[in-house]
C-alpha cells in the first residue's frame, strides 16, 4: 500500500526534522533553565560595576566638592574623575570577586552556545549536512596530515642535504 | 536671595568649539580602508599557510652580518612596529644597518583551530629561521620577540639555541603568577577547555573586551575627547586613525594555541618553572645561553614588569642585559621615547654582537 509521496517523506528532510524535533524541544527547555543562571551572573556583573561607579563618584565629589564653572576647573575635574574611575575600576577588574563572577558568566554563555550548536546540528542533520563535530573531525584530520607532510618534507630535505 | 551661578564665557566657547569639531569630524576623517598602515617597503620572502615572512628593503649601503627576525605578538597585527615613518621600529633598525625580517602570523580561520604551540614554535617560526639562515648564508640569526611573540621566541630559543645568536625579549609574557594586570586575573578564571571546545578559536570580540577593561576611562573617554579637540591637526588625526585601525584589526587566536597559552602561562605558570612542553620538547630556560637583551616598560598595563623580568634571571646566558623604560606596552615600541632611547640602546647592543 505504499505510494510515491509516502516513500519520499520517509527519506526527506521533514521526516528527519520531525524525528529530531523532540531533541530541539529538550534543548530549548535546557536553554531556559541556563538563562536563569546566566541572568544571575549578569546581574551580579552589572551590580559590581554600578557599586564601583557609585564609590568612585563619591570619591570624586569628596575631592572636588564644588561644581567647576570655568575651563581650567573643568579640565582639572576631568583629570581627577578619569584617574579615580580608572583606579577604582582597575581594582574591581583585578579582584577575586570580579574574576570569579566573570568566569562563571562566560562559562554560562558557553553553555548557551553549546545548546544553540546542538539545535543547529539537528537542523543540519535533517538537511543531510555535516554537524559541527563532523567538520571539526575533518579539521583535526587535516591538521594532523599537514603536520605529517611538513615532517616528511623536512626529513627529505635533510637527506638531500646530507647527500650533497 | 538666591546666589547667581556665573558661567565662564570661555567655557561656553570651548563647549561650542568641541561640538563644532564633532560635527565636522566625518568630513575630515578618512575611512579605515583609506588608511595605509604599512610604511616601510618590503617583500614577502616566504608564505606558509596564513603566515608570511616579510623581508624589509635595506636603507643603508652596508649591513650588519647577522640578520634579525622579529616575532610579533599574537594579539593585533605586526603593523604597530611600522605604523608611521618617524616612529617606526623597523625603519629605525634598518637605518642602523640591520637586515630585518618580520613574521606575520596572519589571520587564522575556523580551519586553524587545531594549530598549537608546537605548530607556531617548531613549525612556522622554525621554518622562517631556517629560511633566513639559508638566504643569508648565516649559521645563526638574531631573534626579537614582542609580548606574546616573545614567549613563542623564548620557547623557540630554548629548544633551538644553536640557531639563535642573540635574543631580544621585549615585554615578554613569562611569569603568569607574578603578572599584576587585569588580563591575568581574567585569564586565571576562565574555563579555557570549555571555551575552546565550544567556540574553537579565540574570537577578536573577546580580546576587545579584555582590552576595554584596561584603563577604561582613559582609553574610552579621554582618548576620544583629545581626538575631537585636535580634529584640525591633520598629523594628529592621521596618526590617531592609524593606531585605531591597528587596534581594530585583531585576528582570532587558534583554539589549541590559546588553550595551552592560558593554562601553561597564566593558570599553571609552567614556563618559568621549567615545566612547560612544546610538542615533545621540554622548555628549559637555562638552555638559553646566548647574549640576551630584555626590555621592560614600567607602565606596562598589558604585561606587567614583574611578569617579564624573571626571564632575565632564569636564562643560562652569561651576557645578559635588562633595561627598564619609563613608558607603557605600546610606548616602548612606537613612540618618541622608543626612537630616542629604546632603539638606540638596542641597536648599540645588537651591533656589537652582529
Amino acid at each position: 500500500m505504499t505510494s510515491k509521496p509516502q516513500a519520499l517523506t520517509s527519506i526527506g528532510p521533514m521526516r528527519a526534522f520531525a524525528t529530531n524535533s523532540k531533541k530541539i524541544t529538550t534543548e530549548l527547555i535546557e536553554i531556559n533553565e541556563k538563562l536563569l543562571d546566566f541572568n544571575k551572573f549578569l546581574t551580579e556583573y552589572y551590580k559590581q560595576l554600578a557599586e564601583t561607579w557609585n564609590v568612585a563618584q563619591k570619591k570624586v565629589s569628596q575631592k572636588i566638592p564644588e561644581i567647576p564653572h570655568d575651563a581650567e576647573q573643568i579640565e582639572a575635574y576631568k583629570r581627577v574623575w578619569v584617574e579615580m574611575f580608572d583606579n577604582d575600576f582597575t581594582e574591581l577588574f583585578d579582584s577575586e570577586k570580579f574574576g570569579d563572577n566573570y568566569g562563571k558568566l562566560v562559562s554560562m554563555e558557553l553553555e548557551l552556545t553549546k545548546h544553540w550548536t546542538n539545535i543547529s546540528n539537528v537542523i543540519l542533520q535533517a538537511a543531510n549536512l555535516p554537524s559541527k563535530e563532523e567538520i571539526d573531525e575533518v579539521y583535526k584530520e587535516l591538521h594532523a596530515l599537514k603536520k605529517r607532510v611538513t615532517r616528511l618534507e623536512i626529513d627529505t630535505k635533510k637527506k638531500k642535504d646530507e647527500k650533497t | 536671595m538666591k546666589a547667581e551661578t556665573k558661567i565662564d564665557p570661555k567655557l561656553v566657547e570651548e563647549i561650542l568649539k568641541f561640538t563644532r569639531n564633532i560635527v565636522k569630524a566625518p568630513k575630515l576623517v578618512a575611512a579605515p580602508d583609506e588608511i595605509t598602515i604599512e610604511v616601510t617597503p618590503h617583500e614577502i620572502a616566504q608564505q606558509i599557510d596564513k603566515t608570511r615572512l616579510l623581508h624589509y628593503k635595506p636603507l643603508t649601503d652596508k649591513q650588519h652580518k647577522t640578520p634579525l627576525l622579529i616575532s610579533y605578538a599574537l594579539i593585533n597585527r605586526y603593523h604597530i612596529l611600522d605604523i608611521q615613518a618617524e616612529k617606526s621600529w623597523v625603519r629605525n633598525l634598518l637605518e642602523q644597518g640591520f637586515d630585518v625580517y618580520m613574521l606575520d602570523w596572519g589571520s587564522p580561520t575556523n580551519m586553524d583551530k587545531y594549530l598549537d604551540f608546537d605548530d607556531y614554535v617548531n613549525g612556522y617560526l622554525d621554518s622562517c629561521v631556517e629560511f633566513i639562515k639559508d638566504e643569508s648564508s648565516s649559521e645563526k640569526i638574531s631573534l626579537q620577540g614582542y609580548c606574546t611573540g616573545a614567549t613563542i621566541a623564548t620557547a623557540y630559543t630554548a629548544i633551538h639555541p644553536e640557531s639563535v645568536k642573540n635574543f631580544i625579549a621585549t615585554a615578554p609574557v613569562i611569569d603568569g603568577w607574578r603578572d599584576t594586570t587585569v588580563i591575568s586575573n581574567l585569564a586565571k578564571h576562565i574555563d579555557v577547555d570549555k571555551m575552546v571546545k565550544t567556540i574553537g578559536n579565540m574570537p577578536p570580540e573577546f580580546m576587545y573586551y579584555c582590552f576595554s577593561v584596561l584603563k577604561p576611562f582613559e582609553q574610552g573617554i579621554e582618548k576620544y575627547v583629545n581626538f575631537f579637540k585636535n580634529i584640525d591637526n591633520q598629523r594628529f588625526v592621521d596618526n590617531f586613525l592609524r593606531v585605531e585601525k591597528w587596534l581594530g584589526d585583531t585576528p582570532p587566536i587558534p583554539g589549541e594555541l590559546f588553550k595551552q597559552w592560558i593554562k601553561d602561562i597564566y593558570q599553571e605558570n609552567l614556563l618559568i618553572q621549567n615545566k612547560m612542553y612544546v610538542g615533545s620538547n621540554h622548555i628549559d630556560l637555562k638552555k638559553i645561553d646566548m647574549p640576551i637583551f630584555t626590555q621592560v616598560a614600567v607602565g606596562d598595563h598589558l604585561v606587567s614588569p614583574e611578569c617579564s623580568m624573571p626571564l632575565h634571571y632564569a636564562v643560562g646566558s652569561q651576557d645578559k642585559t635588562l633595561r627598564i623604560y619609563p613608558t607603557g606596552h605600546v610606548g616602548m615600541i612606537a613612540s618618541s621615547l622608543s626612537q630616542k632611547k629604546v632603539l638606540p640602546e638596542l641597536g648599540e647592543w645588537l651591533a656589537e654582537r652582529s
